[in-house]
């Protein structure tokens, strides 16, 4: 064999391709499929409960407990997707909440339409990596598209905050009550935002929700509300001093292990006396302290407080509120304005809250909240007290109040809105497609795609309210084409309107965002080309 | 003489054994699959990986998944059983630690050379005539690369730009090729602000992981940050800050003696007992606020009790900061972690000039500014999911390195291909000139090195063939800036796109790829040892 032989085999194109070495392999194309596939199942699970017309899913845990929602994250959350590529568009769908907090169901609802429209792109055996730096760019394009379209809005309008938060309930269950709901939390964001930062701080609001009453009875305190009730037989306090402790009333336990060696039975006697004594004497010095009310931290080592301790607390004419979570204990101290007592000998008059009238308010059942109104110098949190008439219903407008939280504070952090109802995607579908023509090309290709993949939400509004998508869908088309940008569904007049006119508004960090977040997952699908098993970590 | 007809077993029962050719052969497939594995990864449109632990990553049995194209990482997690696979694994490891990026191309480097040799050993080469072949070309590959090497240091302008070249060159290949422009100044920021302090180290950046918001709005933040608050009703700024790192318990100082108990005969002196240890509570808190300082963090929680009597003392105490955080703090400000208060006069108390709050996102962070070891710095990533934070945060981690080893070693060179097809082309002189059989091998190593761009050709979607002929071409007229643009799908000047890789990086992947390979041509025979027996279960 001569030298020049070995050498020829050698310098063949590795992987035994043969002239196709540029081609893509066939694993990689499979594994993509299998993604785009997977992901797509878990976006048409969730379609039908896009808009205001969508329906609600069960979802039933393996506990037997269940969650009635239409709340896109919510409903992937419980899903428990297995497959890795699904999974992504769970954390999508997550990544959503977090940062708009509404629209996780159009998110996964477009993402699913853009990965049908990359999966006909790749049948046409265009490259992955093309047709992801054409959808980046579409995502740009549509930003741009959307920004045009704003409506500037500021902070003193509260009516365009409670429009915003009106078209986020439609689609909720609650939306009968959307009117009351809007009304309240715009009051209640007005009152923690600080319009300076263009922060609003969520964890200011306390959301409270107890089982009994019906929608209508939810309301915004104005003070604080506690879901603890009172202990014992003192429920109401006109002029109270309020003293948050973190110490216990209980027999004396040290950090050691301890033990009471008891020898006989005067002994016992003398155990209990003096168990009485030592109880009372805290209970003194707290009364000495001129407090009146008394909030007392959970412990997890001891018993926080004793029932003799009630009961001569209870004596004294001091109500007791017990099991106050150490992570609310900041949120308490700004609200009421006092500080934590840590030991018995350290109350002082700063650290004492006062309180117009510290009330225990029966709401039906077996438990009470309690109420706080009145406070003097009261920092700027608020407590909305949800009220509803079973379990689902009330997890479920928790979960709508708190996307509505979410949409304002959307609008503190940036303040523009848009037409909702489908009118941004419309208009991205018309305006895409027009800058498709323009690029030409490949990315102009794929531009259309990503275009004509946006009309999914009007069409999914469209059938999910009993209309007739085609219609409406072209309808739309032809009335954007004619210059009216805020043009969408109307989905109680059964028709195309101008949303603007129709008051339906939303922020615009959620469709940004959306565009955003959505393009990036499908990008990423279509980077994966192997799916690596991880083994042994813990 | 039954015995002698019996094979003879040298081996413990349960040990195998593979020799000579079939040992070889699976060495080869096993490091050939592994570079098949990553190989997909390679270069700026290299594809993605999803890693998928069914029992989740924190081991919480929560299904994970993570999406990389970070070749150590897709190693680090997919178990290998195959000898020479776990070769290569831990060469992409070393790499990562040493240099921290090129940890894909060292291991498709290796695998590719010994797919090469696979070849020649079927042509009946003797494997150490192709170790001997690979010497030679190695040396001469890399003095072809240390000729071409740049060095611009005395210019520090043409440095900077350098640094940041490097830094867009390695950011895009990752999922932030995005925004590389915009990274890669922060990361050459960051670098400089280091640079010229001899303590401080990569350890003086810290990256800091906050949910929310996009990966813009990632920026650079003087000083350190700690994602703590201080305790209710503590100073939330303190200027001129003294602080005193401590490593104790803040509950109660417990007699560690086992079963060690209190007994008593009534109430009132288990009262007792509880107000003394009370007390030794607040003698340990006078006893730490009686050192010079205003600021106390402790790795341990600190409870109520004396979290009240900081807050008394006007000391800003901050509880459970975690090991890294306080090893990292001692460092940054110069500070020693303490666990005992006796002896106020020999602590080092660290310095700063401010302590104050800031928002990052939904959240408060502590922000220590004017640290005493001046250069520290936060890099504060934000994105919209865990996966794209932890993606971001490896792709940082990789710059960064590359950046820290480029300012010790300042020589640079180009990528995009440019340097291994230069290296090839080297390499192919000595195949003309050399004689005998290791003309074979020298010729594989060319080819292998050729592979490189090759294969970041084909990730990019391009024809191949059709383009490393020409960038070959292109050095054999001795244009020596030729490489790749896989943007556009053209052989283009390095030069002119800035396309720039530290020296350092490629040295290793060429000598550590070599190494690597040559370690495994060795190889003529695997053994493995008899799993251990487990010992019986006593319980059973």
């Amino acid at each position: 064999m001569t030298a020049g032989n070995a050498a020829a085999p050698a310098r063949a194109p590795v992987g035994k391709l043969g002239e196709g070495a540029f081609k893509d392999k066939e694993k990689p194309t499979h594994i993509r499929m299998s993604n785009i596939e997977a992901a797509k199942a878990v976006a048409d699970a969730v379609r039908t409960s896009l808009g205001p017309k969508g329906m609600d899913k069960m979802i039933r845990d393996d506990k037997g407990n269940v969650t009635i929602t239409n709340d896109g994250a919510t409903i992937l959350q419980r899903m428990k997707v297995l497959h890795p590529a699904a999974r992504m568009l769970v954390e999508l769908s997550k990544a959503q909440d977090i940062e708009a907090g509404d629209g996780t169901t159009t998110v996964v609802v477009v993402c699913g339409a853009l990965l049908e429209a990359a999966k006909q792109l790749l049948s046409h055996s265009i490259h992955p990596t093309k047709i992801s730096d054409a959808f980046q760019r579409a995502a740009t394009e549509a930003i741009k598209v959307i920004e045009s379209m704003k409506i500037e809005f500021d902070l003193s309008n509260k009516e365009a905050m409670m429009k915003a938060c009106a078209t986020s309930l439609s689609s909720k269950v609650i939306n009968t009550h959307s009117v009351q709901m809007s009304e309240l939390c715009s009051s209640a964001v007005l009152k923690v935002a600080d319009p300076e930062k263009n922060s609003l701080d969520l964890k200011d609001i306390k959301i409270v929700a107890k089982v009994g009453g019906t929608l209508d009875d939810t309301e915004l305190v104005d003070g604080l509300c506690l879901d603890n009730n009172a202990m014992g037989t003192t429920r109401r306090m006109e002029k109270a001093k309020v003293a948050l402790i973190q110490f216990q009333l209980s027999p004396p336990k040290t950090d050691m292990e301890n033990q009471v060696v008891i020898n006989d039975y005067s002994q016992m006697d003398r155990v209990l006396k003096e168990e009485r004594q030592y109880t009372l004497n805290l209970v003194k010095a707290i009364k000495k302290s001129g407090a009146n009310v008394l909030l007392v931290q959970k412990s997890i080592l001891r018993d926080a407080i004793s029932d003799l301790a009630i009961h001569y607390l209870n004596k004294l004419k001091i109500m007791v509120i017990k099991d106050i979570e150490r992570t609310d204990v900041p949120f308490l101290c700004k609200t009421l304005g006092c500080h934590p007592v840590a030991s018995a000998d350290h109350f002082t008059p700063e650290s004492l809250a006062n309180v117009d009238l510290v009330e225990e308010v029966a709401i039906g059942g077996e438990s009470n909240c309690t109420k706080f109104t009145g406070i003097q110098n009261a920092g700027k949190t608020v407590s909305i007290l949800i009220r509803a008439s079973n379990e689902n219903l009330l997890a479920e407008a928790d979960r709508s109040i708190h996307d509505a939280l979410c949409v304002l504070r959307c609008l503190v952090k940036q303040r523009a809105l848009v037409a909702g109802g489908g009118a941004v995607e419309s208009e991205l579908a018309l305006r895409l497609g027009q800058r498709a023509k323009e690029i030409g090309g490949v990315d102009g290709y794929c531009l259309q795609r990503y275009a004509e993949a946006m009309e999914v939400v009007p069409y999914t509004l469209a059938e999910n309210a009993a209309l007739n998508p085609i219609e409406v869908v072209t309808e739309l088309r032809k009335r954007h084409n004619a210059g009216e940008f805020n043009a969408g569904i109307n989905v109680r007049k059964a028709g195309v309107s101008n949303m603007h006119r129709e008051d339906v508004l939303q922020p615009m960090l959620v469709s940004t965002s959306m565009i955003n977040l959505a393009t990036e997952t499908v990008r990423s699908i279509l980077k994966i080309d192997d799916i690596v098993n991880v083994v042994g970590r813990g | 003489m039954a015995m002698a007809m019996n094979p003879i077993q040298v081996l413990q029962n349960g040990a195998e054994e593979e020799k000579a050719e079939t040992a070889r052969l699976s060495s080869f497939v096993g490091a050939i699959a592994i570079g098949d594995l990553v190989k997909s990864t390679l270069g700026p449109r290299g594809m993605d990986k999803i890693l998928y632990s069914p029992t989740g990553q924190y081991g919480n049995g929560e299904p994970s998944v993570q999406v990389t194209n970070d070749g150590a990482t897709i190693l680090r997690s997919c178990g290998v059983d195959n000898p020479a696979a776990k070769i290569l694994c831990e060469l992409s490891k070393v790499q990562d630690d040493e240099v921290g990026d090129g940890t894909t191309s060292v291991t498709v480097f290796a695998s590719e050379l010994l797919r090469e040799a696979e070849r020649l050993v079927e042509l009946k080469i003797h494997p150490h005539t192709i170790i001997r072949g690979w010497k030679k070309a190695v040396a001469v590959a890399r003095e072809a690369l240390n000729e071409s090497a740049v060095d611009n240091q005395a210019d520090p302008e043409q440095f900077k730009e350098d640094l940041f070249n490097i830094a867009r060159t390695t950011l895009s290949s990752k999922l932030l090729t995005q925004h590389k422009d915009f990274f890669a100044k922060i990361c050459v920021d960051a670098i400089l602000k280091i640079r010229d302090d001899p303590k401080s180290t990569l350890e003086s950046i810290q990256i800091i992981k906050k949910l929310g918001a996009s990966l813009e709005s990632s920026f650079l933040d003087e000083g350190f940050l700690l994602d703590k608050t201080p305790g209710q009703n503590q100073p939330r700024r303190v200027e001129n800050a003294r602080v005193l790192l401590a490593n104790t318990a803040m509950d109660t100082d417990k007699i560690k003696v086992f079963g060690s108990r209190v007994r008593t005969n009534d109430i009132k002196s288990l009262a007792e007992i509880e107000a003394a240890e009370k007390e030794k509570m607040k003698e340990k808190v006078e006893k730490i606020c009686k050192y010079d300082m205003n600021v106390f963090i402790n790795r341990q929680l600190i409870y109520n009790y004396p979290e009240q009597l900081f807050a008394d003392n006007k000391v800003m105490a901050i509880e459970h900061a975690d090991f890294e955080g306080i090893e990292r703090l001692a460092l940054v400000l110069g500070g020693e972690i303490v666990s005992t208060f006796d002896n106020a006069e020999n602590v080092k108390i660290g310095k700063c000039d401010l302590i104050e709050e800031v928002m990052i996102g939904e959240d408060k962070l502590l922000r220590f500014s004017g640290v005493s070891q001046g250069q520290a710095c936060s890099l504060v990533l934000r994105g919209a999911t865990e996966q794209i934070l932890d993606e971001a945060e490896r792709a940082i981690h990789d710059v960064l390195c590359v950046l820290y080893s480029t300012i010790k070693e300042t020589r640079t060179v180009y990528g995009g291909g440019c340097s291994e097809a230069l290296m090839a082309q080297a390499v192919q002189v000595l195949v003309e000139e050399s004689e005998g059989k290791e003309q074979h091998a020298i010729q594989s190593f060319a080819n292998a090195l050729r592979q490189l761009p090759t294969i970041m050709a084909d990730n990019a979607g391009l024809d191949s063939a059709d383009l490393i002929a020409k960038l070959r071409a292109e050095h054999a007229k001795g244009n020596k800036h030729a490489g790749l643009d896989l943007y556009n799908g053209c052989v283009a000047s390095m030069d002119d796109l800035k396309v720039t890789e530290s020296f350092k990086v490629k040295r290793q992947v060429l000598l550590s790829g070599h190494e690597g390979a040559e370690m495994i041509m060795r190889v003529d025979d695997i053994l493995k040892s008899a799993p251990r027996q487990r010992a019986p279960d006593r319980c059973m």
